[in-house]
């Protein structure tokens, strides 16, 4: 912390009260509504208007509403559903945004123009036209699709797992690129002539030298993919359907019913645990080699993965 | 050159996605679901209901029923896609538990977001729950599908009053699922002078601390109904005149909400209003105070529906959850959870004789006797004879539809 | 024939490879999906709400206002009725509105990260990406609770009123008061504690905004800060330049790219949003967003939604180019 009346430091170094003091304010800002939320889940009063005591009730005690949340069926199925789409979306994504990183940055070939043009749209027009925009697709392919091949019950092409994934990994695909082609940009192509001129061919240099080079950037945008589906709220609202419920969606549909302390017992989760992803996004940077710690996280998470898995 | 390739390529899009939308646009061949499997037991009797115990209890510890009867069913899931706040969790619960049947629930607070959603025809639901008015649309538009009476056991358990509208014939596309009236509501701690009209919420001693529903035929009917005219009129002049009036209301309306009306009231966040019968008693019971009142112009009666899209693929579990989730010895906690005006007999009798211990929705000890006591004494559920009598129903307006959306659009954007 | 040369030149092919999946995803779910909207938007709505394809700008005209055969209020057609464009305007104003807000708030707190000592800054970083990697929708939820009429706010104002009421009586009669004859204030006598009216309003819409994008924009801001190299201080005190000056000829205009890629992080979403207007304005400040999810769900208009967001599209467009012509695209956005 600056001090007030400082001779010594010199002018350009010291940090005036004043801005500490805003900065203060403006990080209370920030972090009031998550403290409020965090409280209130441990309301006693069902209606959760105004806090009344901290609640007693049944086994878990204090922890009252995060008990039943573990009871809650349609969480955990909601959870299931927004992990699964997560990680599908980003493997997907991340493959086919580093393919057109590589493209745009290295070759030049017909349409080049166009795919750069196409990429940047997502990015400027607002969601919810894009989500209008898939939902007026899907609306006319499953209609022509189901009539032309004659689909019934459980085969009829619906809104569901598969449409918001698919929208997840179109909306994905940008900013991959972006990311990575950020990446690209200031990479020294004399390593990757030196390997082939010792004889290693296209995809073995591509493998053991292009990756593991640009392996931080294609990482940052895996992370970057998973981030944005994982929150996404308006593309998924417009391409889901029954079963296919994500976490967000969940959540906006439990403030349309009367709102107890088990959304707030939901949030503090979901807060606690980006609080852990973030952790480890800082030690897996961190870390020498990023992929040996993707396979160390893997291996700790799968047990979790199994008990997310839908339709337990 | 290139450039030129380009935009052929575009061409052929435009022309793919023409074709993509104007074949979108045929009607889909309906072929004949597979069907059912038929129940094994006769209809169950409305008189003296037995409920049997599966043996298996929810997590709140709602001990379930026994399917009578237990049908036979394939499929794995269930789509319903209903209102918000209508179907009680020990339901749910008990449905997956009895039937292992996972049942996915989608929500929606109005009846067009309903009919927006069913009439794309992308999605699949199972069962939806329409209100009365916007039935005979969707039978006009194909997107119902016809009961088959053979498999509901439960047709036996409605009173006659709640049967054969006008909307829907001889019951042959719906059952009927809950009434009930939308009527003024006030905090009378908090509103000196109580409202006895509709016409009186435009009193400008309101404005700022009104909740109303979020329902636009709803909201321009009592409009209309203070100017003397009928709810369901298709003059135009008429509907002007009613824009007119509502465009003066809109303002002093502090937040329309169809979601869960009685969050605003209990809160305070809103003093009076006008709400559905289910939410007037649910608020009713948190803040004592609150009443509802039938406005002397008379208040809009209605009925919910449980109804089968077409082209649903769940067509068996369809009908099981129908069945068990309306048998009495379940369809009671409706009194529980959502008391809104029933229709089945026989769960009332269920109720009324039950003495089975339960918890309220507030954690406190009561029976099912007593809580049909306070269903049948409270003016709210079990609607006065003189409030059916001066109320009035939404009907399908057809060629007039446009004007109405028009009109609840332009008022409520443009404060 | 220069196609085809290039497509046997090995290069170009690999390149097409490559780019294909990508092609196939923007061509399919963008491309296709926009030109659809456009095809819809110039169609008309039958009476049960199912579209007939035809070819009619009677949309578009609708959203500008200009009404054939229906009066607008008093005056007789043709006449403009201004419905739709004061919604388009209300959303521009909000997203201009918090635009300037988010700088505002946002950049001290970037400022003081990006000067803080090394070893503080990630830390100080950590805490900033908490909130912004919470779910956004129970970061609305949470304003609820904070400002509605039995809220937190509500709460601790009516805990301290005993405090505050002799010191707002005195306010009241000297100042305030006699002050309302000239200002629309709303201010209710001294008295009995009165709730404040927060929630389902537009403040409360505004409020929810800066909260949701706050993030958004002190990350580029103190991505470009914190490029700024100590040195250059240094420079400019030795020169004899004072705390403001400093900041006003070094330091701003070195971290203008990162204003520019966080404004257009913050300007393109609040321009579409619907939920934070919807759940925090209570369904009477109609944005349009809210026009557009109305249009699909509600009113089952999808020509006339389809329209407004070709609209909303055009006009997001239009205010980016311009803007990113006049400052830059801000390279910032990658490494946010």
């Amino acid at each position: 912390m600056a001090r007030l009346y400082d001779h010594h430091t010199p002018m350009s170094n010291r940090r005036s009260p004043w801005l500490t003091l805003v900065s203060l304010l403006v990080y209370a800002f920030l972090y009031a509504p998550i403290a409020v939320l965090m409280v209130y889940a441990f309301n006693s009063s069902r209606t959760n208007i105004v806090f009344e005591g901290l609640v007693n009730q049944g086994p878990c005690g204090p922890f009252y509403w995060f008990c039943r949340l573990s009871n809650n069926h349609e969480v955990l199925s909601a959870a299931g559903n927004t992990l699964t789409i997560a990680l599908t979306s980003t493997i997907a994504s991340t493959i086919i945004g580093t393919m057109a990183a590589l493209a745009l940055q290295r070759y030049h070939f017909p349409a080049k123009t166009f795919s750069e043009v196409s990429l940047y749209i997502p990015i400027v027009i607002p969601e919810i036209v894009m989500g209008i925009g898939i939902l007026v697709l899907f609306s006319a392919l499953f209609r022509w699709l189901n009539g032309a091949l004659s689909l019934e019950g459980d085969r009829r092409l619906a809104l569901g797992l598969g449409t918001v994934i698919v929208s997840h990994i179109a909306f994905s695909i940008p900013f991959v690129t972006l990311v990575v082609r950020a990446r690209l940009h200031g990479f020294d192509k004399a390593v990757e002539e030196a390997a082939m001129d010792l004889g290693a061919n296209e995809w073995i240099t591509f493998w053991r030298v292009t990756l593991p080079m640009i392996a931080p950037g294609v990482l940052s945008g895996a992370m970057l993919a998973f981030t944005l589906s994982l929150d996404d709220f308006v593309i998924t609202f417009f391409t889901n359907g029954p079963g296919s419920t994500t976490l967000p969606i969940y959540i906006y549909g439990l403030l349309r019913r009367i709102i107890t302390p088990e959304v707030n017992a939901l949030s503090t989760v979901w807060i606690l645990i980006v609080l852990i992803a973030l952790l480890v996004t800082q030690w897996l940077q961190n870390a020498e080699d990023p992929f040996r710690a993707v396979r160390i996280l893997a291996r700790a998470f799968s047990p979790l993965f199994q008990w997310l898995r839908p339709g337990r | 050159m290139f450039k030129l390739i380009a935009w052929k390529g575009l061409a052929v899009l435009v022309v793919a996605s023409l074709a993509l939308a104007a074949c979108g646009t045929g009607a889909a061949t309906t072929t004949a679901p597979t069907q059912p499997p038929q129940p094994t037991a006769p209809p169950a009797e409305t008189g003296g209901f037995t409920s049997k115990p599966s043996g298996k209890t929810t997590a709140a510890g709602f001990e379930c029923p026994e399917p009578q009867p237990r049908m036979e069913v394939q499929s794995k899931d269930v789509n319903l896609f209903v209102w918000t706040e209508y179907i009680p969790q020990d339901i749910i619960d008990c449905f997956q538990l009895v039937y292992g049947i996972t049942v996915n629930r989608d929500e929606y607070s109005s009846n067009e977001e309903m009919y927006a959603k069913i009439s794309k025809g992308n999605t699949n639901y199972d069962l939806v729950q329409p209100t009365d008015f916007i039935v005979s649309l969707m039978i006009r538009q194909g997107l119902l599908e016809k009961l088959d009476q053979s498999k509901l056991t439960i047709m036996d358990n409605f009173d006659s009053n709640y049967l054969n509208f006008a909307f829907d014939p001889n019951n042959e596309y719906t059952l009927p699922y809950q009434a009930g009236t939308d009527a003024i509501v006030v905090n009378t701690d908090k509103v000196k002078n109580v409202p006895q009209s509709w016409a009186d919420l435009w009193k400008p001693e309101y404005a700022g601390k009104m909740v109303f529903l979020d329902d636009s035929r709803a909201v321009i009917g009592l409009t209309l109904l203070t100017l003397g005219y009928d709810v369901n009129t298709k003059d135009p002049k008429q509907l002007d005149e009613a824009k007119a009036k509502l465009a003066e209301l809109v303002p002093n309306v502090k937040l329309f909400d169809s979601d869960s009306p009685k969050t605003a009231l209990i809160a305070g966040d809103a003093d009076l209003g006008m709400t559905w019968t289910g939410e007037a008693f649910l608020a009713q019971q948190e803040v004592p105070s609150i009443q509802y009142v039938y406005p002397t112009e008379g208040a809009i009666l209605w009925q919910d529906n449980y109804a089968i899209p077409t082209g649903a693929p769940h067509l068996d579990a369809a009908y099981a959850w129908l069945n068990y989730s309306m048998q009495p010895d379940l369809f009671w906690l409706m009194l529980r959870d959502f008391p809104y005006t029933n229709p089945s007999k026989a769960a009332l009798e269920y109720a009324k004789t039950s003495q089975m211990s339960i918890e309220d929705a507030n954690g406190n000890d009561t029976t099912p006797a007593k809580l049909y006591e306070a269903y049948f004494n409270s003016p709210i559920t079990n609607t006065p004879p003189q409030a059916i009598q001066n109320g009035h129903r939404i009907d399908d307006v057809g060629d007039a539809l446009p004007l109405y959306d028009r009109i609840w659009q332009e008022v409520k954007g443009g404060s | 024939m220069n196609i085809l040369k290039r497509l046997r030149d090995k290069n170009s092919r690999r390149g097409l490879w490559l780019i294909s999946p990508t092609l196939l995803w923007m061509i399919g779910l963008l491309i296709i999906p926009l030109i659809l909207v456009v095809i819809t938007s110039l169609g008309q709505r039958d009476p049960d709400g199912n579209v007939i394809y035809t070819f009619s700008v009677n949309n578009y005209l609708r959203l500008i206002g200009y009404s054939f055969n229906a009066p607008c209020g008093d005056t007789p057609p043709p006449c403009f009725d201004d419905l739709y464009i004061t919604i388009l305007w209300r959303s521009l104003v909000l997203a201009f509105q918090t635009t300037v807000l988010v700088i505002l708030v946002g950049y001290p707190l970037a400022y003081y990260v990006a000067r803080a000592p090394a070893r503080w800054r990630n830390l100080l970083l950590f805490l900033i990406l908490i909130p912004l990697w919470t779910n956004f929708v129970i970061r609305v939820y949470a304003w609820i609770m904070i400002l509605r009429s039995q809220g937190v706010i509500n709460n601790l104002l009516e805990a301290v009123w005993p405090v505050i009421l002799p010191v707002y009586t005195v306010l009241y009669n000297l100042i305030l008061s006699p002050l309302s004859a000239f200002l629309p204030l709303h201010l209710s006598a001294p008295g009995a504690f009165q709730p404040l009216e927060m929630l389902y309003t537009p403040g409360a819409v505004l409020v929810g905004m800066l909260y949701e994008f706050l993030p958004f924009m002190i990350l580029p801001m103190y991505t470009s800060l914190e490029k700024i190299e100590p040195a250059l201080y240094e420079a400019a005190a030795d020169l004899g330049a004072s705390a403001a000056r400093t900041f006003w000829r070094v330091t701003l205009p070195l971290s203008a790219p990162g204003i520019v890629a966080g404004t257009i992080l913050v300007f393109i979403p609040v321009m579409g949003t619907f939920i934070v207007s919807d759940i925090l304005g209570g369904r009477q400040v109609i944005l349009v967003g809210n026009l557009i999810q109305r249009q699909f769900l509600d009113a089952r208009d999808p020509t006339f939604g389809s329209a407004a967001s070709i609209i909303l599209m055009v006009m997001t467009l239009i205010v980016t180019i311009f803007y990113t012509r006049r400052f830059g695209f801000g390279e910032e956005i990658a490494s946010a």
